[in-house]
């Protein structure tokens, strides 16, 4: 064989092995014919299915954090990588992976379980109704689920279909109604059989790439098998019970505010009946959080170290992609209210001038902390 | 010819000095661990590191973490560069193709040799550190559980079999390395040219992980799963990494080795 057939072989070869998977990805998938309202309520019908897979999420935005935030920081700034068994919202299992460990939560009807092995521990809580946001709240499913709450059917149209964890996907295209809303729009692909979202984009007003992306990368809708989802406490590890789960649960619990009815024309949720907020539905929520002292004064230093902070008579004010965040100041109490969420710049204004001016009423007992 | 050069390889002085001084990082990293009682904090330092203080049959894996991402590729890119070229230099390589054999054979033979030191390496460095860590670290006894990555019991027959599945990850994660030095064997005459170009490429391949810009590379790039090994100590394991990871050095070992022998079968040899 001649020098340049031996090398034509080998270009051929190496042709082969990069073109092949490319050629297989670039095939455009089938496209199903379901509409728009129609794939909308397959998705909204399948909050009860079963599913277990691989998925990555990818957040680009880079919040001002502190201790008590770092957890909300990475699942919105970084890649998490997961690993899920979902055998219907009592029995569950995600693992977050990470390079030498992993932090995994197991839920069953009595509340979660916490397991981080980098720290050989344990922690049990129940499930409040006020939290930060966690790994699981990102499953695309999940996420979706809680982002097409109340969305109505004129604001969904349908987008070109996708390969999502091996499966064609047709896509739905959400368009918040309300004016308060910093989002532009949210894109979800579903199995269309299952009707179980498989990819979620979330992206900003003037923005065109997705400042968050949530996306399954191996999915099975056979049900888990229940031993997976069981935690069982490792030997030696250490065990802890913790009646707080973290500074939302602990505001909501302590703090002695009632935030109003509604702020900034949007209404408060039934399920926020304590001293933080949550206003608005689907993919158009705020969140008021009343913080004391010690937690908000750190969180106002990472604030206003921070670029493109802007300082209004209410507080520092900052828009990272899609979410703005607002913390004021609370004469004689200390600390203020962090207001976050889906809203534009101007909406958590508003919202904040109505806290200040109506403070007195909503305090309940009074005391700097 | 395959037994002549595993011969070779076993009886040159520079192979026991190679694996003696891969040996000797985590060895000291042992010795430090038992008299200081100090290991990193959760969550820094290589897998299981922060573990074997309280279990020593985990130091292996350590062990391996602690090699794998510069020493032991590292070792392989001196053996495999000096494979051709350390003949071609030292002026053997012209006698050695005046015996019977094809240049084909000489290269199976040569990488045949390479991965024997492979597995060699791996091998005497998890039975220095079984040993290390059984005397020196963690004294739960030997027929206690130890915990999965997961917080889930293993047993010991479970622990055993997950790392001599973890040990062959790392043997197969080095062959990627071994194609590419035994390919730039063929082309120089220096096999110390060969050992740097080898080791540029895993550099660029560590910096690019670290680049979210070459996110699209990231699943293509030699050394993208070398630390997979880790995910064999989930509960269940999590194949999909090490199954990626297996498949992306058998591509490496493919293209690599056609590209050698492409090159070594036509190549005028002088020296």
């Amino acid at each position: 064989m001649t020098p340049g057939r031996r090398w034509s072989c080998v270009v051929l070869a190496l042709a082969l092995l990069i073109g092949l998977p490319l050629i297989m990805r670039a095939l455009p998938p089938r496209d199903s014919a379901i509409g728009a309202s129609a794939l909308l309520d397959r998705i909204d019908a399948s909050r009860d299915s079963s599913y277990s897979g691989y998925v990555e999420t990818l957040g680009t935005l880079q919040l001002p954090v502190t201790d008590r935030f770092v957890d909300v920081g990475e699942l919105f700034g970084e890649r998490t990588r997961m690993r899920v068994w979902w055998r219907d919202e009592n029995a569950w299992r995600v693992d977050k992976i990470l390079a030498t460990g992993e932090v995994d939560l197991f839920h069953d009807g009595g509340g979660t379980t916490e397991w981080s092995y980098e720290q050989d521990r344990g922690k049990r809580t129940r499930d409040p109704d006020i939290r930060l946001p966690r790994t699981a709240d990102l499953l695309p499913p999940e996420l979706a689920r809680r982002l097409i709450q109340e969305v109505s059917r004129d604001a969904v149209e349908r987008i070109r279909v996708r390969r999502v964890a091996g499966v064609a996907a047709p896509g739905v295209r959400v368009r918040p109604g309300a004016a308060q809303s910093s989002i532009d729009h949210v894109d979800i692909w579903a199995d269309p059989t299952s009707g179980l979202a498989l990819r979620v984009d979330v992206i900003a007003k003037g923005d065109k790439t997705a400042a968050l992306t949530s996306k399954f990368m191996t999915v099975s809708t056979e049900t888990p098998d229940a031993e997976t989802t069981i935690f069982r406490r490792p030997p030696g590890a250490e065990f802890v019970y913790d009646d707080t789960l973290d500074i939302a649960d602990a505001a909501n619990q302590y703090a002695p505010f009632r935030p109003p009815g509604s702020l900034a024309g949007l209404k408060r949720s039934p399920s926020a009946q304590r001293a933080v907020g949550i206003y608005g539905s689907g993919v158009t929520k705020l969140v008021a959080i009343p913080l004391w002292n010690k937690a908000a004064e750190p969180l106002r230093e990472q604030l206003e170290a921070t670029p493109g902070v802007q300082s209004v008579a209410e507080g520092d004010v900052l828009r990272v992609g899609p979410l703005g965040v607002l913390l004021t100041r609370i004469e004689g109490y200390g600390g203020g209210w962090l207001l976050t969420g889906t809203v534009t710049k101007s909406t958590l204004v508003r919202a904040a001038r109505k806290l200040d001016a109506r403070l007195a009423q909503y305090v309940v007992t009074v005391g700097p902390r | 010819m395959i037994g002549v050069e595993l011969h070779k390889m076993v009886r040159d002085r520079r192979t026991w000095v190679t694996i003696g001084l891969l040996d000797a990082l985590p060895t000291l990293v042992a010795i430090l661990l038992a008299v200081t009682d100090l290991g990193p904090r959760p969550g820094t330092g290589p897998a299981f590191l922060s573990a074997v203080l309280a279990d020593g049959k985990l130091f292996p894996l350590a062990a391996i973490a602690i090699v794998l991402p510069l020493f032991m590729p590292a070792a392989v890119a001196v053996v495999a560069g000096d494979a051709i070229a350390g003949e071609a230099q030292s002026g053997t390589l012209r006698y050695v193709l005046v015996r019977p054999v094809g240049r084909t054979r000489l290269l199976v033979a040569k990488l045949v040799s390479v991965v024997s030191f492979v597995l060699l390496a791996v091998l005497v460095v998890a039975a220095t550190a079984y040993i290390t860590g059984s005397l020196l670290l963690g004294n739960q006894s030997i027929a206690a559980t130890t915990t999965s990555v997961s917080g889930t019991a293993l047993s010991t027959q479970e622990l055993a079999g997950r790392t001599g599945l973890a040990l062959v990850y790392a043997i197969l994660s080095m062959l990627g390395v071994a194609a590419i030095a035994l390919f730039l064997s063929t082309v120089t005459e220096s096999p110390l040219a060969a050992a740097l170009g080898t080791l540029a490429v895993l550099i660029a391949s560590t910096l690019l992980l670290t680049l979210d810009a070459a996110t699209s590379l990231h699943p293509y790039l030699p050394t993208r799963y070398w630390l997979s090994f880790v995910d064999l100590f989930r509960d269940p394991i999590l194949w999909r990494n090490v199954g990626r990871g297996a498949g992306l050095q058998a591509a490496y070992v493919a293209v690599f080795l056609a590209a050698a022998w492409a090159n070594f079968t036509t190549k005028d040899v002088t020296d």
